[in-house]
């Protein structure tokens, strides 16, 4: 019997799925009148968090700053992201690949690996069959498109599925005896796991492609290389050696909060006050969840309408305004400009996980943190008896005393301004919404 | 005497589910006092018939004969109704057969007000279903949703409108059919 290239059963078949311009595609899922138009996500932040195969071939690159998006594409629809319905997408996505496999890894909001490996005789069905139904179940369902990678491993499964990127819908094999074939021209950066300085070193003796990489006898790699480069090495090589991780650790949803003032404003303090005011409402919120953020983006909206902001990483999640704004004051006063007029201040709080499946470290660093969110079990017992905003940070103070226009309605996902009777601001049906119908 | 106590005793529990008092008891037998009541239950008690629970209520011991007696009392009564429980489903699955391919949309004007669908009514689709004669469907076009009652005949395909002042939509391509009605829901 002719197995496609898995000649043994013990052989691994990997699936690595990834959704193209997931956030974009969405979208356009969604709203029909987007469809073959540029479209670009990210309004809300002032930075391009997707984009579509468009918006991509006219130059538009993740992170561009909205200004610079419009100034390549100046057809591109640029919406703010509306992450309650990408989570629900995201997890559709799982869900239908589960109806096959139940060992899946949800890597990230749009990709994940799955393990097909000795489903053939149950599903009277090829690996390639296999992932080919998945694949089409997936776009007939969801209305988006994937890319699909079947290989012996998941380093490899990554190289097959974004083979034929930018181009949607790519599906590639990459089976044991053609390997060489796929790696050969790939630059070595490319692969998961290798980040620029790994790169560097591996260019440092010549190596350049992943083929070349791949071809380097293991005597080498032990010696010139840490263990986890080692470990890429054989699963270019063929080896099955990263197992599944099928862990439900992450939510993909985001918390965010944006607030225009008047009078607009030049001065330092107020501004940050607005912002620090947008993170104390974040983290209530976040806490109200039992969530802790890992990622934080604020930005400042001056009074021309441009944005200004900035990405930080903590060191540890939380859920503090404290914790975020340590780490927060410097980035700003490298964003504010002196004699600029702003409006308007946002924060979203990203790459949430429970709080209570915390790790501790090992330098110590948590105390700091656990002893805040402790300080404030107690911040939100008191709001619960005198108000939401019984206790806030000094630094949010002047923003009391001045008047919000509320949330700026340009940065309001369609979601949010359609509601149902019955529907909240807080609660809404987990069904993606279309939209209208006439 | 106790094989009519005791049969009495079953049928009061299975009328009311649960043991009587002493007075209920007393009532049951046919007994004036209560105290007459205390010493049959006694009586069963000793024979193993009745137990007590942990605060000394009269609990049924081997009542219901031997085969029973570790059912009833660790368990309790299969009632009919819980029984009954596993075969109802919430609204959800109700409305939603296939989950993952269930969107929502919301109703705009009155084009389909003759099947009883209204602006603001909420419409559940499915994606990816094949579209059969009559179904009403959700269509692409110009860039917006449409929802029509999808006709066929022979080879010809169009989408007609639940309203008598409007026409049916007769497109010169290909109709891209996105979803098909499977529920309308209106909440008051």
């Amino acid at each position: 019997m002719f197995f496609g290239g898995w000649q043994h059963a013990s052989e691994k078949a990997i699936l690595h799925i990834d959704g193209d311009s997931f956030f974009a595609n969405c979208e356009i899922a969604v709203n029909p009148a987007l469809k073959g138009r540029p479209v670009v996500t990210g309004r809300e932040r002032g930075i391009a968090s997707a984009m579509s195969y468009e918006a991509k071939k006219a130059g538009v690159t993740r992170g561009m700053v909205i200004g610079e998006v419009l100034k390549r594409c100046p057809t591109a629809v640029v919406l703010p992201s509306d992450y309650e319905t990408y989570s629900l997408f995201s997890r559709r996505m799982y869900a239908i690949v589960r109806r096959y496999t139940s060992e899946v890894e949800e890597y990230s909001i749009d990709e994940c690996f799955a393990d097909i490996t000795g489903l053939r005789r149950p599903l009277k069905m090829t690996y390639v069959e296999i992932a080919k139904r998945i694949q089409w179940e997936l776009s007939r369902e969801l209305g988006i498109t994937f890319s699909v990678g079947l290989a012996p491993n998941k380093v490899l499964a990554k190289v097959a599925s974004r083979r034929l990127k930018p181009e949607p819908g790519g599906f590639t094999v990459i089976h044991q005896r053609d390997i060489r074939a796929h790696l050969a021209t790939l630059p070595v950066e490319k692969i998961w796991g290798i980040g620029s300085q790994a790169s560097a070193l591996l260019g440092k003796h010549g190596v350049y492609t992943a083929g070349a990489f791949a071809a380097k006898d293991q005597h080498w790699v032990q010696q010139h290389l840490a263990k986890p480069y080692q470990e890429i090495w054989r699963e270019l090589n063929g080896e099955f050696i990263y197992a599944l991780n099928q862990e439900e650790a992450h939510t993909y949803q985001s918390i965010s909060k944006t607030k225009t003032f008047s009078p607009a404003s030049t001065s330092p303090d107020v501004v940050y006050a607005q912002l620090a005011k947008n993170i104390a409402n974040a983290c209530i919120k976040a806490r109200r969840h039992s969530l802790l953020a890992r990622r934080v983006a604020f930005f400042l909206k001056t009074q021309e309408f441009t944005y200004h902001g900035y990405d930080l990483t903590l060191t540890h999640s939380a859920a503090t305004p404290e914790a975020i704004l340590a780490l927060l004051r410097p980035a700003f006063h490298q964003v504010f400009q002196a004699r600029t007029r702003y409006r308007a201040t946002g924060v979203v709080l990203m790459d949430l996980t429970p709080s209570d499946i915390q790790q501790p470290d090992l330098f110590g660093g948590m105390v700091q943190v656990e002893r805040m969110q402790r300080i404030y079990a107690g911040v939100d017992k008191m709001a619960e008896k005198y108000g939401k905003h019984a206790v806030l940070p000094g630094s949010a103070l002047p923003a009391m005393q001045m008047k919000n226009s509320g949330r700026d309605p340009a940065h309001l996902a369609r979601r949010e301004g359609m509601r149902f009777r019955g529907e909240t601001a807080r609660q809404r049906i987990g069904v993606p919404l279309l939209g209208e119908v006439r | 005497m106790s094989e009519r106590a005791k049969h009495k005793i079953s049928q009061f529990y299975r009328t009311h589910r649960r043991m009587p008092s002493y007075a209920e008891l007393a009532k049951l037998l046919g007994y004036k006092s209560k105290n007459a009541a205390v010493k049959i239950a006694r009586k069963l008690e000793d024979a193993r018939i009745l137990t007590r629970d942990s605060v000394g209520k009269l609990i049924p011991g081997k009542l219901f004969g031997d085969a029973r007696v570790l059912g009833v009392v660790e368990a309790g009564f299969p009632s009919p109704a819980e029984e009954e429980l596993v075969d109802t489903m919430s609204l959800d699955d109700y409305l939603i057969e296939h989950k993952e391919a269930t969107y929502l949309l919301k109703v705009k004007g009155d084009s389909m007000i003759e099947a009883g669908i209204r602006e603001g009514d909420m419409v559940l689709v499915e994606r990816g279903r094949t579209a059969r004669n009559n179904d009403i469907v959700i269509a692409e076009v110009d860039g917006g949703w449409t929802m029509k009652y999808f006709r066929k005949r022979g080879s010809e395909v169009w989408l007609e409108p639940a309203n008598h002042t409007m026409k049916p939509i007769r497109p010169k391509e290909g109709l891209t059919i996105a979803a098909v009605v499977r529920a309308v829901i209106r909440k008051y």
